[in-house]
């Protein structure tokens, strides 16, 4: 009973910050929709410069009006501080938009009651316009490190019967109400704004500008400046002509910095309830009232990181009937008492936080429980751990290659890549990476990495990842031409080359492998026919899984892209007149050489790295007017989250043939009509929308609304599709997805009769282990909305233990697999078990390695017979004026 | 930023063409008794040629025709025997609803039958709502100023709309008439109410949208005036189909029923729909109500670059509802790269929206429009971008209004069916659907009515509309359509009369 009684007292002592304040909060929103929101925490403290790309290639997420980093643990030489007080005080950082502002909120807010160890005026830019592109000068930022004076302190606590509390919690509630008070005085969202705080928590701060995120840094200098973890939001607000740096994100609580991608839909039922708890949002945005939901649920109630993250993303449905007993009950309390205070709608949330308690940083992803923003996780494990969440897989990328371009420790290709599944049981929806202390000082910490229930996620165990700058010997007895593939060459067999290399891993050392494939890259400038096998054998070996043995996965494949990108580049570009190849390159330098193909020029790769992600003069409406010039082979790499490939060529592109490398974008084939493309690794969000016909093999996870409203073609899917894959899909399209989905799996699909011709999706259920082996998921399906409103096609899910149920379908049934489905699928899965090497003999029909028959393995899930008659009857039809 | 007029373009000729039906319905019967001496003293006087000698026989055969009172020289006072009782018609009183009472069908009617606007006793302007626009009326300053540079003939007074104010690389579109058609998607009309509808839009210069139903190939001649719609259920849109066209239109929301999706009903899903949508025969058809790829302002830019990816050429227009932000939803639209923002309001829809969506969630399309029109202004924006209006414009006195408020021009959908002889009875969605084979996919309910007809009827409703507006320009003493965009002083609300 004695901790309810401290809440209650914080909470009333926080009745006169809030009094005068209109009861309901003001109306005018600030409207924001999505953005770019990209984080990261590493294990060593890295440079700002690695927000740099990301924030700069997520520029189409924000739109320049609002961009914002949060900086969290630091080198304390770097900020003219000791390790003692960096620990210990608190960072008050206040923006100061009018001249002179400061002596008087010094004098009032500051120099009664806190002692300042350290004071700044943050360094800049002499003027903002040497940065290109900004237009609004950035506001000039106070740094103090401080303490609350102990008559101060002892003053409060006793004015608001605090006693209870500990003194740090006594000390971080009042610097927590001085804000407020500063905020109050100085910030009116809707009249005059003088300065405002920016940041008040210990070992972080924040700083935000009118302009792009990137742009903080190169303003504030911060490129060189360290920390242990960064965040970053690009804005797009859409209203009002003068905006705010106030308004951009990240947000504070206290000691957690908050930035948001999406919005509320009950914004004003939130800040509502938050007025009930004395607290009051003064920047208008959704954003706010979040970081100020996470900081009463953390800090007033005190409750533990799982019992926040229900609070804000509720477990639900099928999901909830999943979790064990005693956790329902827990979770049920949580609810009950904070619905009312839970975002509803499109969010997702990266927070970092200073665990102050636990003496531990964390960076934390949390989205909502429909899962309706696109996010993307990874971990990279070794001698410098990185945990990186994003909204778009592009942004990770972007950070892994900045970080290993001065850390070699670091690879350009992470350990494990996934998607949250919002307010599941699985895993909850969150995932945390912690940066604990490891007694080596603040400069090298140790992450960990776990989900909302605290289940660790660990990069693959006993492999040891590729170290630059390690020396590998070389045994006597091997000589230059150790590697003896030319043979493979003259007889144009990329297969036998690829099992070679295989075959090989195991007893080579990275060094060997390295040589190998700088031996391959050799043979493949000898001509276009030894390229071809080159290109086959390494583009194998990027897309299959086997045995790496003692070596990390992504240490091989980050070998493979380099390899394949410097003999990419290799080919001569179409400024050169002077040579014939079948391959022909071209790249933002040479695009105004640009032109058709010559009789014996076949293939045209495109060096998309310098072109911009859309528009004009993107490299996909370069692909798309390159086909109607007579080009009908592409090779699209070095990609960094471009969009459109393959959107434009029309219905007659039949044969036409795309191959992406790199981190592909949005949107990639999305209205394809009778081409096919080669995703060579993840595919991105909105993949194959529309789809007409034709054919696409993505070697890796595909992202959210996969194939939308798609009418035919051919679909293979190494991985795992994200939320909503083919909602709104009629005709004919058929999909095989190895992985599983988050959820809504084929949401009003209406895909006619399988049997006659119509659509449907075979769900696989299964995954890789770290050395390449086929293992079955725990359960091949485990969102609780499988088929649901569908009304035609059918879904065949592999499901030996019968884990999907009723519960999952909402209109569909489960009916017996006959003869005449398995007959119907087994071409695609044999097709899938030759692009994938899946094998459906030994890794789909064995159920703990006993052969067993197809019709008990696979069940099929179709639309409901009564469903149909129900659906008759509802009263809502489609109107036409519209 | 102005483009001359295309000089190809000619307006095309307003086309008598009589209701489809035997007895077509009017506001009076005039009952012709026994006592007539047949001696043709009313069909002389008669101005509208309600009555009709057969054979030394009077009969009357247009009485649909009939004015009733106010008529200048009532037949039945002329008639030497009295054999003439004229009372007003009881099954016109049963017509339509508050938004479409029976006067404004019946004129609608006229319209299309004559290309003009009704002589007398029909009121043509204004509904029976008690809210909207029919609490609006224009304020023509008394008397009519004139503008000394007018234009003498009616041929040359621009009421046209630029399209496309970006001046990027899209088609530079202009439109000669106010006006084009909403979506209405294959399946829920039929192929013949559609390709009248784009048919008479080619031949008044402007253009009409599919629906979200797919763009069957008798479309295609007319593509160049076709908007095709890219809608939440995504159907029967196809690359091919949105490289087709110079207007791609995104259907966020309508009007009548945000935050709900489309259902068709699997009666209504013939073999010929099926094809269309590729779904499947005699299934229900759903489209979800948000854009599953869509959850916020940056999704939706990337949404309109990828069909600028696909159909670099193409105006993109996005249609939306009008929520309470609508202001801030315009913006959005205007920076992610959309040429025309069409605010659908509630007035609209027929038969099928549910009633409870209709009346209670957008808000009103004449507030929406001024607040867009406000925010779009202080933003610096205005000149950047069309605003159309939709949602309940039945007549070219809403047209004028509704710019006057803040639009550039107006979508139409109702009123083109009732150019077509829609009754407003509300049976859209039941049995076999359309008793008067609008809409409905029915075969044999389809064949009741003729392409020529059709196209040539909603033509004259347009052309009756034009004229009107230019008459309504003339009055205000304005010389183009643009000069009333926003100019509230021209408009007042009958209920806050006393106070101006």
């Amino acid at each position: 009973m004695k901790q309810y009684t401290h809440i209650d007292d914080i909470i009333t002592s926080r009745a006169p910050l809030v009094q005068g304040l209109p009861k309901t909060v003001y109306p005018g929103v600030e409207a924001e929709g999505g953005c770019g929101v990209t984080g990261f925490a590493c294990s060593i403290p890295v440079r700002g410069k690695h927000i740099f790309e990301p924030s700069r290639q997520m520029h189409n997420r924000g739109n320049g009006r609002g961009g914002g980093i949060a900086a969290m643990g630091f080198d304390p030489h770097m900020l003219g501080v000791s390790e003692a007080i960096l620990e210990d005080d608190y960072i008050l950082q206040i923006a100061a938009l009018e001249e002179g502002v400061m002596d008087d909120l010094e004098a009032r807010f500051i120099d009664p009651f806190l002692s300042v160890d350290f004071s700044e005026r943050i360094p800049h830019v002499e003027d903002h316009r040497d940065i290109e592109g900004l237009e609004v000068r950035p506001p000039e930022v106070f740094r103090y490190f401080i303490r609350v004076k102990p008559e101060a302190l002892q003053e409060f606590v006793s004015q608001n019967h605090l006693e209870g509390l500990s003194p740090r919690q006594a000390e971080d509630e009042f610097i927590y109400q001085n804000s407020f008070r500063i905020n109050r005085t100085y910030y009116d969202a809707t009249g005059s704004q003088k300065a405002f705080v920016l940041s008040h928590g210990r070992n972080f701060f924040i700083l935000k500008i009118v302009g792009y995120a990137e742009q903080v840094v190169q303003y504030y200098k911060l490129d060189n400046f360290k920390a242990h973890i960064w965040i970053a939001h690009q804005r797009y607000p859409t209203k009002g002509r003068v905006w705010h740096p106030a308004g951009a994100h990240p947000f504070v609580g206290l000691n957690e910095a908050l930035v948001h991608n999406g919005d509320f839909a009950n914004y004003h039922a939130v800040a509502e309830y938050l007025r009930q708890k004395n607290l009051y949002p003064l920047f208008l945005t959704d954003t706010e009232v979040s970081a100020l939901l996470f900081d009463l649920y953390s800090r007033t109630y005190g409750y533990p990181l799982e019992c926040v993250i229900e609070a804000l993303a509720p477990t639900m449905e099928r999901d909830f009937d999943q979790l064990p007993e005693a956790k329902q009950g827990l979770y049920r309390a949580i609810q009950a008492t904070h619905i009312h205070g839970s975002p509803d709608g499109p969010w997702f949330f990266i927070i970092a936080r200073n665990d102050t308690q636990n003496r531990r940083l964390q960076l934390i992803g949390i989205t909502d429980t429909a899962m309706l923003r696109p996010q993307v996780f990874a971990l990279h494990e070794g001698q410098v751990q990185v945990g990186l969440i994003c909204s778009e897989k592009q942004a990770i990328d972007a950070t892994l290659k900045s970080l290993a371009a001065e850390d070699p420790r670091v690879g350009d290709v992470a350990d494990r890549y996934w998607n949250a599944r919002g307010g599941s049981h699985t895993d909850g929806g969150a995932f945390i990476f912690n940066l604990e202390e490891s007694g080596a000082g603040p400069l090298e910490r140790t992450l960990t990495c776990t989900d909302k229930f605290g289940r660790e996620i660990t990069g693959p165990a006993d492999q040891i990842p590729y170290l630059p700058g390690r020396v590998y010997y070389l045994v006597d007895s091997e000589e230059k031409d150790r590697f003896d593939i030319s043979e493979f060459f003259h007889l144009q067999r990329p297969d036998l080359l690829h099992d070679y290399v295989k075959a090989g891993i195991r007893a080579w050392d990275y060094a060997d492998l390295m040589d190998c494939f700088k031996e391959i890259r050799g043979w493949a400038s000898k001509g276009d026919a030894h390229f071809e096998v080159a290109l086959s054998a390494l583009t194998l070996l990027l897309d299959r899984r086997y045995p790496t043995y003692d070596k990390r996965r992504r240490s091989i494949l980050q070998m493979l892209n380099h390899t394949l990108e410097v003999i990419l580049r290799h080919f001569p570009s179409l400024s050169r007149e002077d040579v014939k190849s079948t391959y022909r390159l071209v790249d933002w330098e040479t695009r105004q050489f640009f032109r058709g193909p010559t009789h014996d020029e076949k293939v045209l790769i495109i060096d998309a790295a310098l072109f911009p992600p859309e528009g004009d003069h993107c490299d996909s409406r370069l692909l798309a007017e390159a086909f109607h010039r007579g080009w009908r082979r592409f090779i699209v790499f070095g990609l960094k989250g471009q969009r459109f490939h393959g959107c434009g060529l029309g219905p007659d592109s039949g044969g036409v043939r795309i191959d992406i490398y790199g981190s592909s974008g949005d949107y990639l084939g999305s209205g394809m009509d009778g081409l096919s493309i080669h995703v060579h690794g993840d595919a991105q969000d909105q993949l194959g929308q529309i789809m007409k016909s034709g054919r696409m093999v993505v070697y890796g996870d595909v992202g959210q609304t996969f194939l939308y409203g798609a009418k035919g073609g051919e679909v293979y899917v190494m991985g795992n599709a994200a939320g909503r894959p083919l909602i709104n899909a009629v005709g004919r399209p058929r999909v095989v997805i190895n992985g599983t989905c988050l959820d809504y799996l084929g949401e009003s699909f209406m895909a006619g009769d399988p049997y006659a011709g119509g659509g449907f999706v075979i769900l696989n259920g299964i995954g890789f282990n770290d050395q390449g082996g086929v293992e079955p998921l725990p359960a091949p399906y485990p969102g609780s909305n499988l088929f649901s409103l569908a009304s035609g096609g059918a879904v065949y899910v592999r499901d030996p233990h019968k884990t999907i149920d009723e519960q999952q379908l909402n209109g569909g049934e489960i009916v017996p697999m006959e003869e005449r489905d398995w007959n119907l699928i087994l071409p695609y899965l044999r097709e899938n078990e030759r692009l994938f090497e899946i094998r459906v003999e030994t890794d789909l029909l064995q159920v703990n390695g006993e052969p067993r028959s197809p019709l008990t393995i696979y069940r099929k899930v179709r639309p409901g017979q009564a469903q149909a008659e129900e659906m008759e009857k509802d009263g809502l039809t489609e109107w036409t004026e519209g | 930023m102005s483009l001359s007029r295309d000089s190809k373009y000619k307006l095309p000729e307003g086309v008598r063409t009589p209701s489809r039906f035997r007895n077509a319905i009017g506001k009076y019967r005039l009952h012709r008794s026994g006592e007539c001496i047949g001696c043709g003293k009313c069909a002389a006087v008669c101005p509208y040629g309600v009555h009709v000698i057969r054979r030394g026989r009077v009969r009357v055969e247009n009485a649909y025709r009939c004015v009733g009172p106010d008529c200048p020289h009532p037949c039945y006072e002329v008639c030497p025997v009295q054999a003439l009782t004229l009372r007003p018609n009881p099954d016109f009183e049963g017509l339509g609803d508050f938004r479409w009472p029976p006067e404004l069908l019946a004129s609608t009617w006229h319209m299309a039958e004559f290309s003009h606007m009704p002589p007398k006793g029909l009121n043509y302007k204004t509904g029976n709502s008690d809210g909207g626009f029919d609490k609006l009326r224009l304020k023509f300053p008394v008397p009519a100023p004139g503008s000394p540079d007018a234009p003498k003939t009616d041929e040359d007074m621009d009421v046209g709309v630029e399209l496309n104010r970006r001046g990027d690389h899209a088609h530079r579109v202009r439109i000669e008439v106010p006006f084009y058609g909403g979506g209405m998607s294959y399946g829920s009309v039929s192929i013949t109410t559609m390709l009248s509808r784009i048919r008479a839009a080619a031949a008044l210069g402007t253009f009409c949208c599919t629906g979200e139903g797919g763009y069957p190939d008798e479309l295609k001649p007319y593509d160049d005036h076709v908007i095709t719609q890219v809608a939440t259920g995504l159907f029967g849109v196809r690359e091919e189909t949105i490289q087709r066209v110079k207007i791609v239109e995104f259907k966020y929301a309508q009007g009548a029923k945000p935050g709900l999706g489309g259902h068709l009903l699997g009666e209504k899903v013939t073999p010929g729909v099926a094809r269309m949508r590729e779904a499947v025969v005699g299934y229900p058809l759903f489209s979800p109500f948000p854009f599953h790829s869509v959850y916020s302002v940056e999704d939706h830019k990337k949404h309109v670059d990828w069909i600028k990816a696909i159909n670099p050429e193409a105006l993109v227009s996005v249609k939306v509802s009008t929520p309470t932000d609508v202001d801030m939803v315009a913006v959005g639209s205007y920076y992610a790269g959309a040429h025309i923002i069409h605010l659908d309001g509630s007035y609209g829809g027929t038969g099928a929206a549910p009633d409870i969506a209709k009346k209670n969630i957008a808000m009103p399309i004449e507030y929406a429009v001024p607040k867009v029109h406000g925010f779009l202004t202080e933003e610096g924006v205005r000149d950047q971008i069309t605003v159309i209006a939709s949602g309940g414009i039945r007549t070219p006195h809403d047209v004028a209004k509704i710019i006057a408020l803040g639009a550039d021009g107006v979508c139409t959908g109702t009123a083109d069916l009732v150019a077509l002889e829609c009754i407003r009875c509300h049976n859209c969605e039941s049995g076999r659907g359309c008793a008067r084979g609008i809409a409905t996919t029915d075969p044999e309910l389809m064949g009741l009515m003729d392409l020529d007809w059709g196209t040539q009827r909603i033509i004259n409703m347009f052309l009756a509309w034009r004229r009107e507006l230019i008459r309504i320009l003339r009055r205000l003493g304005m010389k183009t359509l643009k000069e009333l965009v926003g100019r509230t002083d021209c408009l007042v609300h009958l209920d806050y009369l006393e106070s101006r």
